[in-house]
């Protein structure tokens, strides 16, 4: 890949956009985990209702989920004006913010290949491990977590591949300040946006597109270990 | 062990109400596909909660919906073993055989992990994954498993049921072998008589959700003979001894038997159907069976439209069937004298 | 008087801003704002022949309610901060002719002149900066002669009554402040233009989030997220009541901000788009500007 005429603020926008996308997965990924056993193996009264929540980002425009999530956390928004602010804890226009937007916006992705996962567990399985001695969260950490690793980390790969594209809310809650958020998506649509971009927004495409690559490698690779192990 | 339960529990149609109190170490629970074994086993490990009811074991209040008592399955202590072996398939066979016992608090550890690894002959597969596990080597290590989680009360359902006749019996002395060796007590579920016999002393039926009995697995059989083709299946321990004229001649008790059907091993179980055994007041002549022994009517019952005569051998007994009619024309009484004529070919073999 | 344009938003004057923002968004759709939904379109993972048929049906029904274009159909492209007005106009030229119809598409200069190069139907461009009706020109798209600049624009510096602020300076002590992303929004570029001539841009540069248009400065600055914003005047004139216009940029410090009306070659043969054209200069056209705090000739 010719790396013809990268500059520092491209350098530093595929860093970050790497860098963000990495922390969106690790953080959510506990919670995607967390909601995904609730969804499965629990019984209980507004299953529906969470499911519709989890599932909102996926059917919203990115742009809007962005508006949202300034409503929160905004200066005058909800957690913004009884938790942030007074913490001193800046958000919006940080990369955090943009960190926050890809896991809300990839969330819905994570833990439905979670999910998926965690279904083809057998049942019999999380019975014979109750009556051999085992409570919930040994249960879960033992024969659930390890069963449901092909779920995980497929759920995984798709939210860092959807981070990496994330456009919509990030632009709204992290703003598009170079160095700082600019990620790929927004320096490529900079550049598409002036007359002679046309090659740079191409060639960060490509480098997109080559991270992209590498993780579905990375995930093909992984799946075929963990055949072999079990 | 004593066992007492008094559960109600309804699924849609089905009424679960099984009230009783048992005592032993060899407990069956016998019934047809559907009369609830596996959900009152279910119910006694916890993995389902009654409507309501009492559990009681050795005393101990494991369950009751009116003082709001519910122990948690792992606090239970209860082993099961299931009809399929649900082995963890991310975990080694060691591993697997030792989920249980790691979370058994050392001062509960009563058995030795070697002791019954080699009562069950699974040392070789250790370090194997159990996805290329045969099914009985399976079974096997599921039965190890639960044993090592050292529980107080083994339930084993209908762990038999999925294997073919070959493979059935030889699970069988492993089961017995790592029970005895481990001194649990269990509770065996099987909707068949020649299992329950074999396995347990005492034996509850259930028929719809409901226990209809309680009695020795002979009882059981005894009293199941009206509804089999084959009648009373009599079990024959025997020992080989040598060839003659192709069969294969057999000890059993004080006699010598006849078979048809050889086994390699020096030692077999046999099974021999009441129907099959012709019973002559006199020593019959030039006759083809190859079997003629001599024995005593040691009791007479009745079992449908049949008889069942109890025929002692020295100390062992057999169970033939007749038809009423023939038992007044040869004058069958107890005490009375009388030959026992069997085919060889028409022992099977059990192991 | 400003508000009976904004006819459709009329019951929304009353709301939350980001609320109409947030409608004008949904129903309008103009170009940036079409491009942030292509990553939604990322998540629509269909099987190949669901694709294929899905496809097909829409071809099919597009095809089927396609209108022939008619003789007096004219093609506009819009810059954003323009729309408001050039859809005014237009309306009042069609009432005159009555046979003529418009269709409008609006989006950012950059994003239009790039439809029009890849075959998107244009017969005159509004375009808010001069570099993008150049462009046109240069790929030969655009009719030289008949492109003018028929309006102008202030950059004004908006934020909470309350807040002092009556300067570049000033400015320059602020925490936070809201301009378009330069590369993409004109407005912005002569904002970092300013900044640089008056010597304040690198005190200013890390104070400064790059919004994705100018309603997002807006939205920022009525929200409280930036202490202010830059933007046009005629964009201020859309704000709620949150927000004032607090001094206006002196002109001295950036190239006057000047709106092209080009004509492009299909523009120049229709009749009615070169009528069109000389109308959007005529006196009671200018009326109209003015009416929206644009400055002209």
């Amino acid at each position: 890949m010719p790396m013809f005429g990268f500059g520092p603020s491209d350098y530093s926008a595929i860093a970050l956009s790497v860098k963000v996308a990495v922390t969106a997965t690790l953080l959510s990924l506990p919670f995607a985990f967390a909601v995904a056993y609730l969804m499965t193996f629990q019984r209980f009264r507004g299953k529906i209702v969470l499911d519709g929540i989890v599932n909102l980002p996926l059917t919203l425009p990115p742009v809007v989920v962005g508006y949202l999530l300034l409503l929160l956390l905004g200066r005058n928004g909800w957690i913004g004006r009884t938790i942030l602010q007074p913490l001193g804890i800046e958000i919006i226009f940080t990369w955090k913010a943009a960190v926050i937007a890809t896991a809300v916006v990839g969330f819905p992705l994570m833990v439905r290949s979670i999910r998926i996962g965690m279904e083809t567990i057998d049942r019999g399985l999380i019975q014979a491990s109750r009556t051999l001695g085992a409570g919930r969260l040994d249960t879960v950490t033992t024969v659930i977590l390890p069963l449901s690793l092909r779920g995980i980390v497929a759920g995984s790969v798709l939210m860092f591949a959807r981070g990496l594209g994330e456009f919509g809310a990030t632009i709204i809650v992290a703003g598009n300040i170079p160095g700082v958020t600019q990620t790929i998506p927004l320096a490529i649509y900079e550049y598409a946006s002036s007359p002679r971009g046309d090659i740079m927004a191409m060639a960060l495409c490509g480098v997109s597109i080559a991270i992209s690559v590498i993780v579905l490698v990375f995930h093909e690779w992984i799946g075929r270990r963990m055949d072999r192990v079990g | 062990m004593k066992l007492r339960m008094d559960i109600q529990k309804r699924f849609g149609v089905f009424h679960l109400n099984a009230d009783f109190k048992i005592e032993g170490d060899r407990i069956g629970i016998f019934g047809p596909s559907g009369s609830g074994k596996s959900t009152l086993m279910g119910i006694l490990a916890g993995l389902h909660c009654p409507d309501e009811g009492v559990i009681e074991i050795n005393g101990e209040t494991i369950f009751d919906s009116r003082r709001g008592i519910n122990i948690a399955v792992p606090f239970r202590r209860i082993g099961m073993v299931f009809q399929r072996p649900h082995l963890f398939p991310h975990l080694t066979v060691k591993r697997n055989l030792l989920y249980g016992y790691r979370r058994c608090p050392a001062e509960n550890r009563r058995i030795t992990v070697e002791s019954l690894i080699s009562a069950l002959e699974i040392g070789h597969l250790l370090d194997r994954g159990v996805a290329n596990l045969s099914g009985g080597e399976r079974q096997r290590v599921a039965i190890g498993r639960a044993v090592l989680s050292n529980p107080r009360i083994l339930v084993m359902d209908e762990p038999l049921t999925g294997l073919d006749d070959n493979l059935k019996f030889q699970i069988i002395p492993y089961l017995k072998n790592a029970c005895e060796t481990s001194g649990i007590p269990y509770l065996f579920i099987s909707h068949s008589q020649v299992e329950t016999r074999i396995m347990t002393d005492r034996v509850l039926t259930l028929e719809e959700g409901r226990v209809t009995g309680q009695m020795s697995g002979e009882e059981l059989a005894r009293s199941r003979m009206k509804d089999h083709i084959a009648g009373y299946i009599n079990l024959l321990k025997l020992r080989r001894v040598r060839d003659s004229h192709g069969m294969a001649v057999y000890h059993w008790g004080d006699r010598e038997l006849f078979l048809s059907s050889a086994d390699d091993h020096p030692e077999a179980i046999f099974e021999l159907s009441s129907a099959e055994i012709i019973l002559c007041k006199q020593r019959p002549e030039s006759i083809s069976a190859r079997n003629i022994l001599r024995c005593r009517v040691a009791d007479v019952f009745e079992t449908g439209r049949r008889l069942g005569v109890e025929l002692a051998f020295g100390k062992e007994r057999l169970i033939a069937e007749i038809v009423r009619q023939a038992a007044e024309d040869l004058d069958i009484r107890k005490g009375k004298k009388i030959y026992a004529v069997i085919k060889a070919s028409a022992f099977r073999k059990l192991r | 008087m400003l508000k009976k344009s904004f006819a459709r938003e009329k019951t929304f004057a009353n709301k939350d801003p980001l609320i109409r923002y947030i409608t004008i968004l949904l129903s309008h759709g103009t170009g940036p704002f079409c491009r942030n939904s292509w990553a939604a379109e990322h998540i629509n993972q269909v099987s190949p022949m669901k694709a294929i048929s899905r496809a097909s049906l829409f071809l099919f029904i597009t095809l089927l309610s396609a209108v022939p274009a008619r003789a007096a159909d004219i093609n506009l492209s819009i810059a954003a901060s323009l729309k408001v007005v050039v859809t005014e106009l237009s309306n009042d030229f069609a009432s005159m002719k009555p046979s003529v119809s418009f269709r409008r598409n609006i989006g950012g200069s950059g994003a239009l002149a790039k439809q029009i190069e890849n075959g998107a139907p244009c017969d005159v461009l509004f375009s808010a900066n001069q570099e993008w009706a150049d462009y046109l020109i240069d790929k030969k798209l655009g009719d030289t002669g008949a492109a003018t600049a028929f309006a102008f624009n202030e950059l004004v510096f908006v934020g909470r009554p309350g807040l002092k602020a009556a300067s570049l300076e000033d400015v320059a002590g602020l925490k936070k402040i809201a301009i378009g992303s330069p590369k993409i929004v004109p407005a912005g570029e002569y904002a970092l233009e300013a900044f640089k001539k008056a010597n304040l841009d690198r005190k200013l540069k890390d104070k400064l989030v790059m919004a994705n248009d100018v309603w997002n400065c807006l939205m920022y600055a009525e929200r409280g997220e930036v202490d202010g914003a830059f933007v046009y005047r005629t964009d201020a004139a859309i704000m709620g009541k949150n927000v004032n216009i607090l001094f206006v940029v002196p002109q001295t410090l950036y190239k006057r901000i000047t709106y092209i009306m080009a004509l492009t070659k299909t523009g120049a043969a229709k009749k009615e788009a070169s009528a069109f054209y000389t109308f959007m200069q005529s006196a009671r056209a200018k009326k109209v500007l003015l009416k929206y705090g644009f400055a002209v000739k």
